[in-house]
């Protein structure tokens, strides 16, 4: 029973909320220009909130009783009231289950509660006794059920345990709701957050977020829903490239790994920056926040950093895997996190292993293009692990039954020789800015002992130099990948999504190397940087490199930046002959996001400006240095 | 290992030792109800809609199922007050849920830091007591759910995920517990446990004989199926089960003392008549593959149930030998449970 709806979900939005144009969707690409007007832009921000409403509004059927995303675009625009508490009222007379079930409830309540008719505030409010809610097992699950819990509650106050489903007192839910959600903020602002910069997964902590930093009535609760909310999109500012986020990911799917725009980030780059195009549908689940949406000012210290960006920059997180039930000596192992920015490509990482079971993507090099609609701009390598033990470790499943449930549920892609999502507990990765060194030291008998890496069908001038690199061109970016071993080349099919059964075959393809000791590694670097393609190959065949596979893989070589690495297979890698100090790590660490590791405080720069979350107040401070 | 004498002719002593017992012994109590824990939802994943009614289901007169309380697909156990069987505990992923109205009303009677109950159980002899297995140790109360307290002494930090967890009707506080790690026992209520048996992977389940309290058994996910007649103090391993998949479940049947049965995904389901000195594969007339998930024991008939998973429940009269397709399409059950008389 695993979060896997999401994908679904967005799907089916989309697919019965076509007909309609989506002006901004299938409209040309945001000016990249910086509006540096506030109110200019919080009138651009307010009209594409009204772009989403309106759209949603307009799915409407005559005679047709609303469903939920019509009924909360009506209620936000204050609309079609008789009709909206009519839906209301159907719509519940099937309720379902779970968080997923639970917000968009949440969101008719409050929105509803000075529009819907009386016999539809019962529903609602009947609903919470007779319809048990089922929990979640994963951090996001959580978030949207304590919130809902919460809010709820709230709504409801002084109600006996008899007339809610958990048989405890409003008062008894809103202490456990209140109690596990600070408990969340607490360990996301201490050793970091466990589902770190989901492709997916975002809208499901920003729309109960949304919810909570609206309509809680305790102030601290709401400017916690507020900091949290400041904290996750300073975030996706930071880590994404002129409007679209790249990896790692601790969860995203086959296609926003891929085509890195086509994930709900982008609706959220799009709808708080306007710096990108929204995905189909605004990605589906992204009405759910726009219900809420005018509640938020987007900061200027953050707008800052997703558009106005005037240096490259590494940043590093402290992040932790999802929690591990067994078969691990820690409950959640720390994640560090590298990331180097540059205005033409970003190269991202962590040191490997497994984050998530199924759905991390560990490190990539993604490069910009002027619109990236329908672009592969990304390249990578994994090995396409797959096993009961990993589903073991993270869920509390009996061993055999995850793996062919997975195929049916939602993730048929899991357990494929070819697959391009995932990460694997035989991967160690290294990153000095815009170099990656990947090594795997697969197991014999271990399933799918190959190493795949994609090369998209929008790299350039791919050449198979005969010194073992391979060359190519994506946008501005020049990329040579080194494959550290034999492979052979497969064409690429597409899954477009995580559910998506149907492989298409778009173009690029898969460098498959069967090796189980095994490596790859990639430079990448500005084509301003040189004078021509082949001055850039020149420059990487000059690089100082030794590598070999036994016992362990290990490579010893000099970036092109000049930094000194010696990295062995699980082993702590040498930079400039130093021992690299992952104790060191700090919770954010980079031009624009600080953190000390457990300190709760999280102070957000650009320039001069500065906006500290302080999580032990709660408090929100803007400063302007001067 | 683990106090037994080693060797071929320990284990033929293992063997006569435990037929002996079943045979001189009378059943401990008559059966009263017999259930089940099922989820009905083939392909559900949290958020879709929940179009079946799945949770916890009660044989009738019929030999039908009939549901009892809230619909949950995530239960995996329940277990009932002894002295009033309307008092109902249920293993769910939200912890645990505990009704005292037969299933009318419910509580979750845990808060956020308990979650994915895995398997629940109430002292026969201290009925206050309730023990719940979590996957990070676990849980116990001693006051019918209504506060719990974490009592893991001598439980690892790490290796304590808990499968399943069982109390011992003939002593108040003597628990044992499966975990990852192996098989732990208490004596003191959970104030303190200690390993009888290290396994290489997850204990999946544990069972008391209905004959003879000092007996019983316990299938794993790495090492195979065991048996103990002192109490789950020391154990053997049973002879002839292979344990290079896990086996999911083992159960007694009440009805026939020498008569035991296990599930496993893998090899489908096995059975012994003879006090686990010989197992026979049992699966002529289950689907292909096999995968069950469950075997139970009516008390009433010694009907043998089978569970395939997302295919049916599966019954044979014949204890294994034939076996025809039954009640719960699309279903996987994922516990049987059999609750003697109430005593007031």
């Amino acid at each position: 029973m695993k979060a896997r709806l999401f994908s679904a979900l967005v799907l089916a939005v989309v697919a019965t909320a076509s007909a309609v144009a989506q002006p901004s969707f299938a409209g040309p690409m945001p000016s990249a220009a910086v509006e540096p007007d506030a109110n200019a832009r919080r009138e651009a921000y307010h009209q594409r909130i009204n772009e989403v409403l309106r759209w949603y509004s307009a799915q409407a059927k005559p005679g047709v009783p609303y469903g939920r995303e019509v009924i909360l675009a009506k209620l936000a625009l204050r609309e079609d009231r008789a009709e909206v508490s009519r839906s209301v009222i159907a719509y519940l007379k099937d309720p379902g289950t779970g968080p997923f079930w639970m917000f968009p409830v949440v969101a008719m309540s409050l929105l509803g509660q000075d529009q819907l008719t009386p016999a539809a505030q019962q529903a609602l409010r009947d609903m919470w006794r007779t319809t048990y809610q089922v929990r979640g097992d994963t951090e996001n699950h959580w978030a949207m059920y304590y919130i809902s819990l919460y809010l709820i509650s709230e709504r409801y106050p002084n109600e006996p345990a008899e007339t809610w489903y958990t048989g405890k007192s409003s008062a008894e839910n809103l202490a456990e709701a209140r109690e596990y959600l600070i408990h969340w903020m607490d360990l996301a602002t201490t050793v970091g957050q466990g589902e770190f910069n989901p492709t997916g997964y975002i809208a499901e902590y920003a729309i109960p977020l949304s919810y909570l930093s609206t309509w809680a009535k305790d102030p601290a609760m709401r400017l916690r829903g507020r900091m949290m909310l400041d904290l996750l999109f300073s975030e996706l500012a930071e880590n994404s490239l002129h409007g679209m986020l790249r990896g790692p990911n601790a969860r995203t799917d086959e296609g926003s790994v891929i085509e890195r725009w086509n994930a709900i980030t982008s609706y959220f780059n799009w709808l708080l920056f306007g710096d990108t195009a929204p995905p189909a549908g605004y990605g589906g689940f992204g009405m759910f926040f726009a219900i809420a949406a005018k509640n938020y000012d987007v900061p200027e210290v953050m707008y800052r950093i997703a558009v106005d960006r005037d240096r490259d920059y590494v940043a590093r997180d402290l992040k932790r895997t999802r929690r591990r039930w067994r078969l691990s000596d820690q409950l959640m192992p720390p994640i560090y996190k590298t990331s180097y920015m540059r205005r033409d490509y970003a190269v991202g990482s962590y040191q490997g292993g497994l984050a998530d079971p199924i759905q991390t993507h560990v490190w990539d090099v993604t490069w910009a293009v002027p619109d990236p609609r329908g672009a592969h701009n990304t390249m990578f390598s994994l090995h396409p692990y797959s096993s009961n033990d990993s589903m073991q470790m993270y869920f509390s499943a009996y061993p055999e039954p995850m793996i062919p449930n997975l195929a049916v549920e939602g993730k048929p892609s899991y357990d494929t020789a070819t697959k391009v999502v995932g990460s694997s507990p035989y991967e160690r990765v290294f990153q000095d800015r815009d170099t990656v060194i990947a090594l795997y030291d697969i197991p014999p008998g271990t399933r799918f002992p190959q190493v795949n890496g994609f090369f998209s069908k929008d790299l350039a001038n791919l050449t198979e130099d005969k010194s073992g690199w391979i060359f190519a061109q994506g946008g501005n970016a020049y990329l040579a990948y080194r494959p550290l071993a034999a492979y052979r080349w497969i064409p690429y099919l597409h899954r477009n999504g995580g559910w998506a059964k149907e492989e298409k075959s778009l173009g690029g393809q898969l460098l498959v190397s069967e090796f189980l000791r095994n490596g790859t590694i990639v430079q990448a670097a500005s084509a301003d940087e040189f004078r021509s393609f082949d001055a850039f190959k020149a420059a990487i065949n000059a690089l100082p490199l030794e590598f070999k596979l036994e016992p362990v893989p290990a490579v010893k070589m000099t970036t092109l930046r000049g930094t000194r690495v010696a990295f062995a297979y699980g082993q702590v890698p040498l930079v400039n002959g130093a021992r690299l100090d992952y104790a060191k790590w700090k919770l954010f660490e980079s031009p624009y996001l600080n953190a000390e590791k457990g300190s709760r405080k999280v102070t957000i720069s650009w320039g001069r400006m500065h906006r500290v979350l302080d999580f032990n107040g709660p408090s929100i401070t803007d400063s302007v240095a001067p | 290992m683990n106090g037994f004498p080693s060797g071929l002719a320990a284990g033929l002593r293992l063997l006569a030792l435990l037929a002996l017992s079943a045979a001189s012994r009378p059943l401990a109590a008559a059966p009263a109800g017999f259930y089940l824990c099922a989820a009905l939802n083939k392909g559900y994943v949290t958020g879709s809609k929940i179009t079946t009614v799945s949770g916890l289901f009660k044989r009738d007169g019929a030999g039908g199922w009939q549901h009892i309380g809230y619909n949950d697909l995530s239960i995996t156990a329940a277990a009932f007050d002894p002295r009033d069987h309307s008092v109902i505990y249920t293993a769910a992923v939200n912890g645990c849920w505990r009704s005292l109205d037969g299933g009318q009303t419910w509580r979750q009677t845990n808060g956020w830091d308990i979650t994915e109950g895995r398997d629940v159980a109430v002292d026969p002899r201290s009925p206050d007591h309730v023990y719940l297995a979590l996957p990070d140790g676990v849980a116990v109360s001693p006051d019918r759910a209504q506060t719990w307290v974490r009592r893991e002494n001598g439980l690892p930090d790490r290796g304590k995920y808990t499968q399943t967890i069982k109390v011992d009707r003939a002593h108040a506080g003597r628990v044992l517990a499966g975990c990852e790690s192996g098989i732990y026992l208490t004596e003191n209520g959970a104030k303190s446990w200690r390993r009888v048996l290290p396994t290489a992977a997850t204990v999946d389940d544990l069972q008391q004989a209905w004959n003879d309290p000092r007996q019983w058994a316990a299938v794993t996910q790495s090492d195979g199926a065991w048996a103990s007649i002192d109490g789950g103090v020391t154990w053997r391993r049973f002879p002839g089960v292979p344990a290079d998949h896990a086996l999911y479940n083992i159960t007694f049947d009440p009805t026939h003392p020498r008569r035991l049965a296990i599930a496993s995904w893998h090899y489908g389901v096995f059975t012994s008549e003879d006090s686990g000195a010989t197992w026979t594969a049992r699966n002529a007339g289950l689907p292909e593959p096999h995968r069950v998930a469950r075997v139970g024991v009516d008390p009433d008939t010694g009907r043998l149930y089978a569970s395939v998973v997302n295919e049916s429940l599966y019954t044979s009269d014949d204890f294994g030998r034939t076996w025809r397709r039954g009640a719960l399409e699309g279903s996987v059950v994922n516990n049987f449970i059999t609750v003697p008389v109430a005593v007031k």
